[in-house]
């Protein structure tokens, strides 16, 4: 396609979608970054009460929910027609099938594209480094969801989620803020997500096993709506993201993930994969994240429970070229950005041919012969 | 819905040839430097102040209770200069509101409790939401809805909101009646 | 205020099933059906795609068909300064306005304020001359340029530095790098389709055991999906990235240093600029101002515009616009008697004629759901044929066409089921057994006192009164008991009209006469009374 470059004849550029379960990043395929991170979420219509798309009650009430959404995607900010251009669609690999068919049905009954490329988005994450191996530890909102990636194939039977994420953050932060502010009834949900943003870290390992003990770090008044304010106590803002590392009763947590993956995979794979972490998705933003899960798993490869069955010695972790929320849309743009599009993508015509989208989980098109073509 | 007959004190009104509609209860500083085109009415304690610039306002507007009409500033270097304020047919300013607009096109929707900062342009069929700010000099363009603090595009306006105005307007008029 | 901020009171199904006010309808005039924003086909117009048409059937057939319906002028304008852009511009320019600027912190347009400064007279230093100096100020939350640490700028307009992705660099390598891996893959590919199928037996030499022992000995690294590692050759050199041991750590000072709330920027101020993420709000840099468009809609089934504003973004004209508004009689309810179950109400509603033609409007009860459900059932049938048969076309050797270009199966039928109507009718109405004739609308009959010149002999059980094109009707409401649970009274009918169609086609140059139905559903509003 290059060749036609210098006269104008190249296609429409293709629009890459992640939506996430708090925000959705949206651009074109190709570019630095995207155009546009929003919260997944639309104004009903009917009822004027704002919604998340993933908070959906039944395959048609999804169908609606997606059809306003992508719509304001395209018209508010990408600002072009839907119609008849390419879509990458970045998903992860445990994506439910109802959602990943409805979304296909939305571009392609609804807007009309002319082909979906579905990604996997641990896999093209890579496609920002620039390597084939790694292990890939998305800690979005709903949950963390860990894939090791060895020479670009995704090692699935290794894989693991925890609900431990922004949700389980901000859940904590607002229970913890209740015990606090006793005459506060409730949080909006906003407020909650601004104080975890502004003022929450995540100690150090250090001072992790001493919280008690340590000098907490100052207290913060907030402001609400003008006039009200409200304490939000140093203490609280140190410990809010213990429920991402503290362990629970089946003694897993974000950092035991990592090394239980590890253990899954086979022992030729194991040091490569402890050598390139790369950490994604928005909770990796958070000060101080990286460094307590390095220092995690340094203190752990050396207890009774992994000593004996790991001989790691170093974790190395990558640093992707952009911020961490939107690595995986990246990944998507540059191999959407690639001729991989005209050849892998899922086109109307064979869409229209099965009315199906093809799923790495459907056995009649993860068998040999299919893989071929596909 | 249609609209409902809404009753005045004939006593507080005072009709124009041109049918203008004028409260007594409201104030109109510099009332030689305020046009009202026809149709136009001013309700019970509505602010002109045509004593800082020139108002003019098209026919068939509607300036509700409370609302404030006020020409806009701009500060130089040697003081303090005020610009005429233009307003269109068929616009609504709803109660409570303060127009500091430059211009204000036709077939333009302000809700309650607005304020319009010094300077804006609201351009032809526009609607601004109750309980929108908007800042100084900003500009609106037709078709879009506009509303929240600070004033932002959260929205469409249909396509034959020139004709939904016309009719709410001359009905507004049509319906706005003395008490018997 | 029916029209823009109350709910919804009287609402019209559309075709495709969804239930709009009048103003959120279209009616297509060349397929006489009511068409809404769902099921319109939305354009942001461009310019390109007739392009590659002419380029690559080099045929004037082509350039004919497409061109007619596609030249479309550019209609990305920016919304301050309601400057028009040309969409190739627009996209150069990420669909930001030039000349405009956002404030970063409360994200609303920023104005340029001047002021005086002293500076060195460059003939003579030793005295000071003052020159104008312009900085950005924003009027909503008092941001200037200054407080990002901007240098104020000389000239009024543009000039102010713009920030790069601090990676672009490399991200531009990575993907060239990986555009040529894409290319000989599908290069192979290729070649791979003329090689005549041989039996699986390669496969064990390529992926089997023996291979990948081979390549051990051979000290060769195993072979890589999307890996670098492949036989290099032509593919630039890209440094993969190296992962390292040290991460950033928290800053020392954190567990100290009290926090400013005013200091630290939100989460809408960093997802404003995606790429940078600005967490210091005195690190803010302003952005450019994001374009607006407008927007021509078209019906998908016949292709024709529904409605196309004109390009100039100040203007409200059309330069086709076919709303409801302007083409279906319009129904709005006058008065209701207070409503309880069972029991009798009157209700008025209003009829407006818009169209420069006398119709009659006859009021029928809406039909059975089995009948819409044969309806519906009938559509999509038609449907699956039609899309069966497109598929059928375009397989027939064209799938590498359609792969190369997707606009060339433009034609492709593939529409979407239609939607059942998702409501329940809580109450029932007894309508008027005649049909009401409504006049034209007459725009100059506002400034005509003369009166009414039209004399219809109306019952008057059925027209209450009536005035130029419009008449009230009166119909009964019996609210049903599910009423008291739905706290509201919602009842539906046909309401058929009699349309004259001017549109002239090759077959009919006259204007035709034709009767439409179209559902309507009223939301008369809440019972009083219990009635335990």
């Amino acid at each position: 396609m290059p060749l036609y470059e210098g006269i104008g004849l190249t296609e429409k550029q293709a629009v890459v979608i992640d939506i996430g379960a708090a925000y959705t990043k949206f651009g074109f395929a190709g570019e630095s970054g995207p155009r546009c991170i929003v919260r997944t979420e639309v104004k009903c219509p009917e009822t004027k009460q704002v919604k998340k798309v993933l908070n959906y009650s039944s395959k048609e009430d999804l169908y609606d929910l997606l059809v306003e959404f992508i719509h304001t995607l395209y018209f508010r900010h990408l600002l072009v027609s839907p119609k008849d251009r390419r879509v990458v669609v970045v998903e992860s690999l445990l994506c439910p099938t109802l959602f990943r068919e409805t979304l296909a049905k939305v571009f392609f009954r609804h807007f009309e594209v002319s082909s979906i490329l579905f990604v996997p988005s641990h896999l093209v994450s890579l496609c920002t480094l620039g390597v084939s191996t790694a292990l890939i530890l998305d800690v979005g909102y709903v949950e963390a969801v860990l894939i090791p990636v060895f020479e670009g194939v995704p090692v699935l039977h290794a894989w693991q989620a925890q609900p431990r994420a922004a949700q389980a953050v901000e859940s904590s932060l607002k229970a913890l803020l209740l015990n606090e502010n006793s005459e506060k009834e409730d949080f909006p949900d906003s407020t909650i997500e601004d104080i975890k943003v502004r003022t929450c870290f995540v100690t150090s390992f250090n001072r992790a096993t001493q919280l008690e003990a340590v000098q907490p770090p100052p207290d913060v008044v907030y402001r609400e709506g003008g006039t009200d304010t409200f304490c939000i106590p140093g203490k609280v803002r140190e410990a809010v993201h213990e429920v991402l590392f503290e362990q629970d009763n089946d003694q897993t947590s974000i950092s035991t993930m990592i090394l239980d993956a590890i253990i899954k995979c086979p022992i030729d794979m194991r040091k490569a994969l402890a050598e390139n972490i790369l950490v994604i998705g928005g909770t990796a933003m958070v000060p101080g994240f990286k460094a307590r899960l390095r220092d995690e798993l340094k203190h752990l490869v050396q207890q009774p429970k992994y000593a004996s069955r790991l001989a790691l010695k170093t974790f190395k972790f990558h640093k992707p070229p952009a911020k961490e929320n939107y690595v995986a849309w990246l990944g998507g743009a540059i191999f959407g950005g690639t001729d991989v599009i005209s050849t892998r993508s899922l086109t109307k015509e064979a869409y229209v041919k099965h009315n199906k989208v093809p799923d790495w989980a459907d056995l009649s098109y993860n068998c040999w012969e299919e893989k071929m073509s596909l | 819905m249609e609209l409902q007959d809404i009753y005045y004190n004939k006593a507080e009104y005072v009709e124009t040839a041109s049918g203008n509609k004028v409260s007594r209860q409201t104030v109109l500083c510099g009332s030689q430097n305020i046009v009202l085109s026809g149709k136009v009415i001013v309700q019970s304690d509505a602010i002109i102040r045509g004593d800082l610039a020139n108002v003019r306002a098209g026919r068939y507007c509607i300036i509700s209770k409370h609302a404030v009409i006020r020409p806009p500033f701009k500060k130089f270097s040697k003081g303090v200069a005020f610009f005429p304020l233009h307003m269109g047919d068929h616009v609504f300013v709803g109660e409570h509101s303060v127009v500091s607009a430059a211009v204000v096109g036709s077939y333009v929707y302000i809700g309650r409790n607005c304020v319009i900062g010094r300077r804006c342009v609201l351009k032809d069929c526009c609607v601004i939401e109750d309980n929108t700010v908007l800042p100084p000099e900003t500009v609106v363009p037709s078709f879009t809805r506009y509303g929240g603090s600070p004033g932002v595009c959260n929205g469409e306006v249909p396509e034959c909101m020139q004709e939904l105005m016309l009719e709410y307007t001359r009905n507004y008029y049509q319906h706005f009646l003395p008490a018997k | 205020m029916s029209f823009l901020l109350q709910p919804e009171i009287v609402r019209y199904q559309c075709t495709c099933g969804s239930l709009k006010p009048i103003s959120r309808i279209y009616f297509c005039r060349h397929c006489l059906k009511i068409r809404c924003g769902y099921c319109v086909c939305h354009e942001v117009s461009s310019i390109r795609c007739i392009n590659q048409t002419i380029f690559l059937f080099g045929s004037y057939l082509a350039l004919k068909l497409m061109c007619g319906d596609f030249v479309q002028a550019d209609s990305h304008y920016c919304g301050n300064c309601l400057e028009n852009l040309p969409s190739a511009e627009a996209r150069l320019k990420k669909n930001r306005c030039a000349a405009c600027l956002d404030c970063p912190s409360c994200l609303n347009t920023v104005s340029t304020r001047s002021t005086n400064v002293a500076a060195q007279n460059p003939d003579d230093p030793s005295k000071t001359v003052t020159r104008k100096a312009y900085y950005l100020a924003c009027g909503f939350c008092r941001w200037t340029s200054r407080d990002a640490g901007l240098p104020d700028q000389t000239v009024a307009t543009g000039g102010w530095p713009e920030r790069e992705n601090v990676h672009a660099a490399r991200l531009s390598s990575l993907l060239e790098h990986y555009k040529i891996l894409a290319l000989r893959e599908r290069q192979e590919k290729e070649r791979k389709k003329f090689i005549p199928r041989r039996s699986y037996l390669h496969f064990s030499d390529k992926f089997g055991l023996t291979a990948v022992m081979a390549r051990k000995r051979a000290g060769l690294p195993p072979l890589g999906g999307v890996g670098l590692k492949d036989d290099a050759g032509t593919i630039p050199e890209l440094n993969p990235s190296e992962a390292v041991e040290e991460v950033d750590s928290l800053p020392a000072d954190i567990y100290t240093e009290p926090v400013s709330l005013s200091q630290v920027t939100t989460l809408a101020q960093r997802l404003a600029q995606p790429e940078f993420q600005t967490e210091l709000v005195s690190d803010l840099f302003p952005a450019h101002k994001h374009l607006m468009i407008k927007r021509s809609q078209r019906c998908r089934s016949c292709e024709h515009n529904v409605s196309k504003p004109e390009f100039n973004p100040g203007s409200i004209k059309f330069k086709i616009q076919l709303a409801a508004y302007y083409h279906v009689p319009e129904i709005r309810i006058v008065t209701c008697e207070p409503l309880q179950v069972d029991k009798q109400g009157e209700l008025i509603i209003k009829l407006c004629n818009p169209t420069q033609h006398q119709t009659t409007v006859h009021f029928l009860p809406l039909s059975s759901a089995d009948d819409d459900l044969e309806e519906t059932e009938k559509e999509t049938e038609n449907k699956i044929k039609m899309e069966e048969k497109d598929a059928q076309k375009t397989s027939q050797g064209r799938d590498d066409v359609s792969i190369l270009l997707p606009s060339l199966s433009r034609q492709m039928y593939i529409s979407e089921d239609p939607r059942p109507v998702n409501v329940k009718l809580t109450g029932e109405v007894i309508l008027p057994s005649l049909p009401v004739v409504l006049p034209p609308r007459d725009d100059a009959a506002e400034y005509d006192d003369s009166g009414d010149t039209y004399h219809f002999q109306d019952d008057p059980k059925v027209v209450v009164w009536r005035k130029a094109n419009k008449a009230a009707v009166k119909m009964v409401v019996i609210p049903l008991h599910s009423a008291v649970e739905a706290g509201e009274v919602l009842v539906g009918f046909v309401m058929k009209y009699t349309y004259v169609n001017t549109m002239a086609t090759l077959e009919q140059k006259e204007p035709q006469k034709v009767d439409l139905k179209v559902k309507v559903y009223i939301n008369v509003g809440k019972t009083v009374g219990s009635c335990n």
